[in-house]
This record gives structure tokens, sequence and C-alpha cells, in this order.
């Protein structure tokens, strides 16, 4: 045969390039030509080597101010809530328009007390100036081709930043006086230093302002007060019941999913801090259990998690037994941990600026960025009216380049959590490390206001995604406008945790402290099912988990998801059992006509007062493995219990106060102070000391019950 | 959920291509910056599609693109100043980073492929630098298939000559 090696084809078939027929008859001449071979091998080294090469040469991208200019082209124009306003405001005369920024400021600086006379146009301190420059620029870019009705696009812009810059003329004005009084709050430019009035309450006075013009003095601090309530009314909790007493002859089954959150608990202090007790709904009792990690010892079987059962009285109501069921997961050193893959989702939509939420969150981020390794990847997403990687996949070693990306955080507009969260799970995919930890990590107020805001709709994006090996970690962040319930949903379907950052120290604990617990899940999918003897049980409640329950049928149903338990994770379900003899108020059940049960003499006669299984899968496994843990009481009396268990069972009934449980028994503040004060050995970080003194503060607020 | 879809759509593409672009017109513009802003207005231009009518072309639609809008800056800039001409811009030299090398350090391939035809070379790099079939290569350079294939082949053909036996050590798994 002859060979030419002239001929481009060869070059085409190792590029990939030739038709089927080609690309057979190529292979044919291969088999039979050792030429052809040595050209086509030769062509190969030759490619390797120039792909290597040029994909080798560095590929700058677009500078962040461009690719912003581009997202927010993208983005979905009527929604950002400053444009919407700005709207309006451009529809009404120009003069009202002055009187109204006017009023704006007379608000504003009615509340600082330190009258400074400036007009819009004033020049802004540099701080201020970089940080607008950096999001205004986008709209006003020469570059930027103006098309049609972009040209009114912009001019709203313009009117919008004109009137921001206003507004945060005042905040600067605030930050020098903050600087010029010594104030310790100074800390260069960064919102920490302003008041902690959220974007909402500003938007609510401008359209106030816009309104009424200025308000009298008066007027202005029942503008305050509405502002305020408005703010609280639009935190959203779901209804929960106290989990009811149910009769073992009625159904001797108490079937739940395992609930590793804390966000509970971290708003439960919240509102104490405040001076506020917590709406009853915001009140998760499994939650505040399970803020706390208890002293169970490492697994030592073959399974990744171990149960620990201990029962005795019960301390609000002494004839009724308390079981408690203690979870350990193993623990893993974190110097061995599999490498992880970070995608960090940030919500920087206006809701954020305020310091306990961007600002905290920042810091957060860059405490734990601190603790990753070279196998380690970070990934930054962000979303507001539009959603944009602000950092690609990033090694954890290049702890600059992820830093200033932290620091080039800015909030700004509204919230689209639905595209963002199909970006985040994208870029996780796309870095997805086999036998690491692949996780999203969600920052936000929880508050989607644009695009994919329909609960439902999010859910299912989010169980959609679960499947594809991503877990989800969702961080709840500030105040007033705070979306508990949906926050909540999502870590449940997203194969996740929930956790709610108020302070500095949470973020520490939650995302340095507890960073393996909260990043590498060692058992998902966790059920719990109990059965009860009911030769020792009349009733029992599970104390809290109310909107955890399973169907009985789902335990052993591996298609249904339940929560998910972190390397060195302690999770704490709380039963409160009434034994044989003891009666309890029921609305009665009339007996069963047709049924008769028929027990096991044997198995009922062992004394054992219940049955534990529980389901696990592995991390990557798809079916469940069952561990099972027969209960027997020894009657012992709940000051000989163990300090975890008397710790756990003042949480508890801290919890069942608040909520105004109609089960809460004799709990008084005193007797949790008490219990909590005894219980207090082994708390190297003062978590236990702290619920002492929020106990005090709210029997401060609420009365002793 | 369209306008949502949509933005993720540019995202997507922006994440995909935006080095390749920048890299690609900072090799016809021999400047960042201007190939920045050439990419940055080829973008604008893809938010105004639909994405339903570019489909999987979506490479080939934002090559074309900025390869035009960038030879008209190219152009609008020679007319300024007409001593320079457009096939000895000392592009490479302009390579983000390239004043941080010099020959030696600067691989001997690149330093070869500089010598080829500047057709040659730009059927290269969209080749092996940002992975386009002959096909898309067609379209954005409006050469025949027929033709990529040849300037390709050609182009190896000269450097693999003498290239082959130093790629055997640099060769890469």
């Amino acid at each position: 045969m002859n060979i030419n090696p002239e001929d481009p084809k060869w070059t085409a078939y190792v590029l990939g390039e030739l038709n089927d027929a080609e690309r057979a008859q190529v292979e044919k001449e291969l088999e039979s030509s050792a030429t052809a071979r040595e050209v086509v091998e030769e062509i190969r080294l030759a490619t390797d080597l120039l792909r290597h090469e040029l994909t080798q040469e560095q590929a700058v991208g677009l500078a962040a101010e461009q690719r912003h200019a581009i997202t927010s082209a993208a983005a979905p124009r009527r929604v950002r809530p400053m444009f919407r306003w700005a709207g309006v405001a451009a529809s009404v005369a120009a003069g009202l328009l002055i009187v109204a920024t006017l009023s704006v400021q007379s608000l504003f600086r009615s509340r600082q007390a330190a009258p400074v006379a400036r007009t819009v146009t004033a020049s802004l301190p540099d701080a201020h100036r970089a940080e607008t420059d950096g999001r205004e620029n986008a709209h006003v870019n020469p570059s930027v081709v103006s098309r049609d009705k972009e040209e009114d696009e912009r001019n709203r812009s313009q009117l919008a930043s004109n009137i921001q810059e206003g507004l945060q003329v005042q905040q600067g004005q605030q930050l020098q006086q903050a600087q010029q009084a010594g104030s310790p709050a100074g800390s260069g430019g960064q919102l920490s230093a302003l008041p902690a009035y959220s974007f909402a309450e500003k938007q609510a006075y401008r359209r106030l302002a816009v309104a009424s013009g200025p308000p009298p003095a008066a007027a202005r601090t029942a503008v305050a007060d509405r502002v305020d309530q408005r703010q609280l009314n639009a935190e959203a909790y779901d209804l929960i019941s106290d989990n009811p007493f149910i009769r073992v002859t009625q159904d001797p089954l108490a079937t739940f999913s395992i609930d590793v959150d804390t966000a509970s608990y971290a708003n439960i202090r919240r509102f104490l801090s405040m001076n506020q007790l917590p709406p009853k709904d915001a009140v998760r009792i499994e939650e505040m259990i399970n803020y706390f990690s208890y002293d169970y010892p490492s697994p030592t079987a073959r399974h990744p998690i171990a149960t620990y059962t201990e029962v005795a009285a019960a301390p609000w109501k002494p004839e009724h037994r308390l079981v408690r069921i203690g979870i350990k997961g193993k623990d893993i050193d974190m110097a061995k941990r599999p490498p992880s893959n970070l995608v960090f989702l940030v919500d920087v939509s206006g809701s954020m600026a305020t310091p306990e939420k961007l600002p905290m969150l920042k810091s957060a981020m860059k405490l734990m960025v601190e603790k990753l390794g070279e196998g380690d990847h970070v990934a930054i997403v962000t979303y507001a009216g539009s959603s944009g990687v602000h950092l690609r996949s990033t090694s954890g070693d290049k702890k600059e380049v992820i830093n200033s990306a932290i620091d080039a955080l800015n909030s700004d507009g509204s919230t689209n959590g639905g595209a963002g969260i199909l970006l985040a799970y994208e870029t996780a995919m796309s870095n997805f490390i086999r036998g690491g930890t692949n996780r999203v990590i969600l920052a936000t107020d929880g508050d989607f206001n644009v695009g994919v805001t329909n609960q439902g709709d999010l859910i299912r994006i989010i169980e959609e995604k679960a499947k594809s090996g991503v877990f989800l970690s969702v961080l709840g962040f500030g105040m007033g406008n705070y979306k508990d319930s949906t926050l909540e949903k999502l870590a449940d379907k997203g194969n996740g945790n929930y956790a709610y950052i108020d302070t500095m120290n949470e973020a520490r604990k939650v995302l340095v402290e507890e960073m393996s617990s909260t990043l590498l899940t060692i058992a998902k999918d966790v059920k719990i099912q109990v059965e009860f003897n009911p030769a020792e049980v009349n009733a029992y409640r599970l104390i809290g988990y109310e909107n955890r329950a399973l169907r009985h049928e789902d335990f052993n149903d591996d298609k249904k998801d339940a929560g998910d338990m972190g390397a060195g994770h302690t999770v704490t379900a709380l039963f409160e059992v009434v034994p044989r003899g003891v009666e309890v108020e029921i609305s009665a059940v009339d007996q069963l006509k047709y049924q008769q049960r028929t027990l096991d003499i044997r198995r009922v006669a062992s004394g054992e007062l219940l049955n534990v299984r529980i389901r696990y899968k592995d991390p990557d496994g798809n079916t469940s493995q069952l561990i099972e843990t027969p209960v027997i009481d020894r009657g012992t009396a709940f000051n000989n219990a163990s300090t975890e268990f008397r710790f756990a069972a003042a949480v508890a009934s801290f919890g069942m106060i608040l909520r105004d449980s109609p089960h809460k028994g004799q709990s008084t503040m005193d007797a949790v102070i008490e219990i909590a004060e005894k219980s207090r050995s082994g708390d190297k970080n003062g978590y236990r000391d702290e619920f002492v003194q929020l106990v005090r503060k709210a029997r401060a607020l609420k009365g002793n019950q | 959920m369209e306008d949502a879809t949509k933005s993720t759509w540019i995202v997507a593409a922006l994440d995909q291509y935006e080095g390749h672009l920048v890299r690609y017109a900072t090799w016809i513009l021999g400047d960042v910056e201007r190939a920045r802003e050439v990419v940055q207005e080829t973008f604008l231009r893809l938010c105004k599609e639909q994405p339903a009518r570019i489909g999987n072309h979506l490479a080939q639609w934002l090559f074309t693109v900025c390869r035009n809008l960038a030879f008209d800056v190219r152009k609008k800039e020679n007319r300024m100043s007409p001593l320079k001409d457009p096939e000895t811009l000392p592009v490479t030299d302009d390579r983000p980073g390239a004043s941080l090398e010099n020959e030696e350090t600067m691989s001997q391939v690149l330093r070869l492929m500089e010598t080829l035809p500047k057709n040659q070379r730009e059927v290269l790099r969209l080749k092996f630098q940002s992975d386009l079939s002959y096909k898309e290569i067609s379209a954005i350079t409006k050469l025949s298939v027929t033709n990529v294939g040849f300037l390709i082949h050609t182009a190896i053909k000269t450097l693999r000559k003498e290239l082959l036996a130093e790629s055997a050590k640099r060769r890469i798994q």
C-alpha cells in the first residue's frame, strides 16, 4: 500500500475529525502499514505537545466589573428592588424626588442626632466610593453598548444609584463620626461599624418618606415602630404542635428521621439576647438538644455509628420514665480526612448587607479557609438578582486568592435562590471529588424573592440535586427577614444540615470546631424506629422531632430520605414513657372492634422496655444497614442518671417551657438551671455555661414557668 | 424561571469560554485590556440572543463574534496609526506574563510556532487551545473545512520535524 504522509487525513484521524467511513479506511491502512503507524504516532506526539504548550498559556478572564456588567445584563430586569423602586420614583415629578431624598436624610439625621447637611451628589468617602463604583460601573461603563430599552434602564439605575449614594453619604458620615468618637467599631469602612439598619428597613423608610414627605418628629417614632413591627412579622416559622402521648395498644411504633440541625437553638439565643422571648414555633426542641455535643464513646464495631441508650425518671414528671437514645458517628482525624470540594453559595442580596449577615459570614468563611489544605477546593457562587461564579474552584492552599475573593463579596440586589442553587450544584458536580467531601454551603437569610421562590419548586430542585452525591449545608443569618421554615426544609431535602449563625462564636463552632461533623458525612438517611413493649409501657411521647416524623413503612424504604450524620456527630432523642400501671390522659380512641393483637408472650415477658432499630446508609451507598438495640429499664432515679442524660433533660425541659407545651409538667426555669448547673462537666467550650445564662435571661423575661 | 435559566446559561457560558476568548482576542489584538473589552461586548451580545437559537453552536458563535469584533478594533486602530502592519504586530510578546519570560524560558514549541504563517497559527490556537472542531474553526475563520484540515496538517508537519526529538522527553502522559 502506498502511504502518503502529506495527506491531511492522518492529522484529521489523530484529532478525531474523520467520519466513520474515512476512519475505517485509515484504520485498515494502519493495520497493514508500519509506515502509516509511524506517521500517525509522530503526529500524535506533536499534537500532544502543542496542546500541552498552548493550554499552558495563561488564560486571564474578564475583570470582575466586566463580568458583573454581563451577569446584570443577563439577569431578569424588572426584579431588582432598587430598580423597581426607582421605576416608581422616575414616574413621579422630579421636584418630589428631591423632597423625597431630602426627607430620607432628615430621617436619618434625626435618628443619628448629628445634622450634617449635604446634597446627594456630595462626594463619597473613599471606602464607599470604591464599593459603589464596583457595583454601579457596570451600568455606566462606556464599553457597554447601549441598545433601545437599555437607555431607559440605565437612566433608572443612575437615578437609583444617586439615591443609594445619598444613603451612603449618610452611612459614611456615621462611619466618620464613629471613628472620630473613638468608637472601637470603626473598622476600616467595614459595614460592621454601622448601626444595624437592615436594607428592608432603609427601603421602608425611603418609601414612607416618598409617600409623606418629612414627617413631624412625633410621627417618626411611630414610623420606626411600624417598621420594626413589619420586620418581626416578616420572619417565617412553620407551626409546630407538640407530639402527643400515644398508647402502645394504638400504635407500638414510633418512626422518625434524625435531625442534626442546630439552628433553632442559635435563633432562640438571638431572641433572648435582644430581650425577647422567641415565638413558640421557632422553638424546635430536638435542635436545642442536638445543639450540644454529648460524650458518647466513638463506635468501635463495624458500623460507622453506635447507639447508646439510658432510662431514668423524667424530672418534670417523676412517675414517667425518660428514655434517651443517643447516636454517635465515628470520629475522623481531621488530618486524615478526605479532600473537600466546597462550593459556598452566598446570598449577596441587599438584605444581607447588615453587619450580622454578610460581613460576619465573610469573617467566618476566612476562619474556615484557614483550616483547608492543598487537596481541598473552594468555589464561591453568589446570587442576588443574578447569579455567578465569584471564585472558580480553587485549591485550599491558595489562601490569598480565596481570601481576596471573600473580601470582594458585596451585597447588592434581590434574591434569586433558585438559579444560584442550580449553579452551585453544577460547580460542585464539575469539581466532584470521588471519595471526598462534596458539599454546597448555602449562606443566606432565606429571603428568596426572585425567580424560583415557590418553596415547592426549590425543594424539588434540591431533592433532585441531592441524588448527585453533593451534600448541602445551610447557614442561616440575620434577623427581621429570616425565613427559618424555608431553610430547614432545604437542608432536610438536600442531604444536609442547617445551622443558624447569630454570633461570631457560633460561626466558629459550626465552621471550625465542628468542621468535620458539618462537612464530612459518615452515614446518611439515618432513621430511627422504636417499638414499645406493651407489657411495660402504657403510652409514650417523642419529645421534639415534630417535623421529622416518618411513616412506619418508610423505615424500611431505602428510597425515603432522612437525616445525615457527620464525623463525630452526636444525635440525641428523648422519649417520655408512661409505664404500665401509671394512668395518662389521652383523648380516648374506642377499642377496635375487629382487630385483635397477638402478642409474642415470650418476648413481651422479656422485661425489655422497648427496642430501638436504626437504619443508615454509607455516604455513597444505596442500601441501608440495620442496628438493633433492646432497652431495659432498671428503675434509675433522675439524680443517678449520667451527666449527659441530665443535661439533655434540662434542655428539653427548657424547650417545653418556651413552647408552653401541655406536657411540660413540673418544669420550671429554676429546676432547669439547677439540673444544668450540675451537669456541666466536660463542657470544654462553655456552651453549657451559656445555656444556663440563657435560661436565666428567659426567666427574667417570662417568669419561672 | 425562563429568565433564571437564561441567566444561568450566560453564567455557564462565561465560565466555560471567558478565559479562552480573552486569550484568543489577546492574541489578535496584542493587548489584554482591549481583548477584555471585546470579550465583554461579545457576551453582552450573547445576552440579547435566544439560547434556543444558538443551540449547541455556542462556542462557534462566541468565537465568531469575538473574532469579528477584535478585527474591527484592530482595523480601526490601524487606520489611526497607519505605520503599523497588522501582520507584524508583536502579538505574542503581549501575552499576559510574557514580559516575565525571556527567549530561553519560552518553550521551543511556541517559539517555532511563531515562524509559521499567521493563518496556520490561528487554526492551531483554535484547535489546540480552545479545542474546537474543524467544522467550528471553518465557520469562525471562513475557511473551508478541507482548508482548515490542510493548514493544521501542514503546520503540524512543519513543527514535528524539529520537535520530535525533544517531545519524547517532554510529552505529558
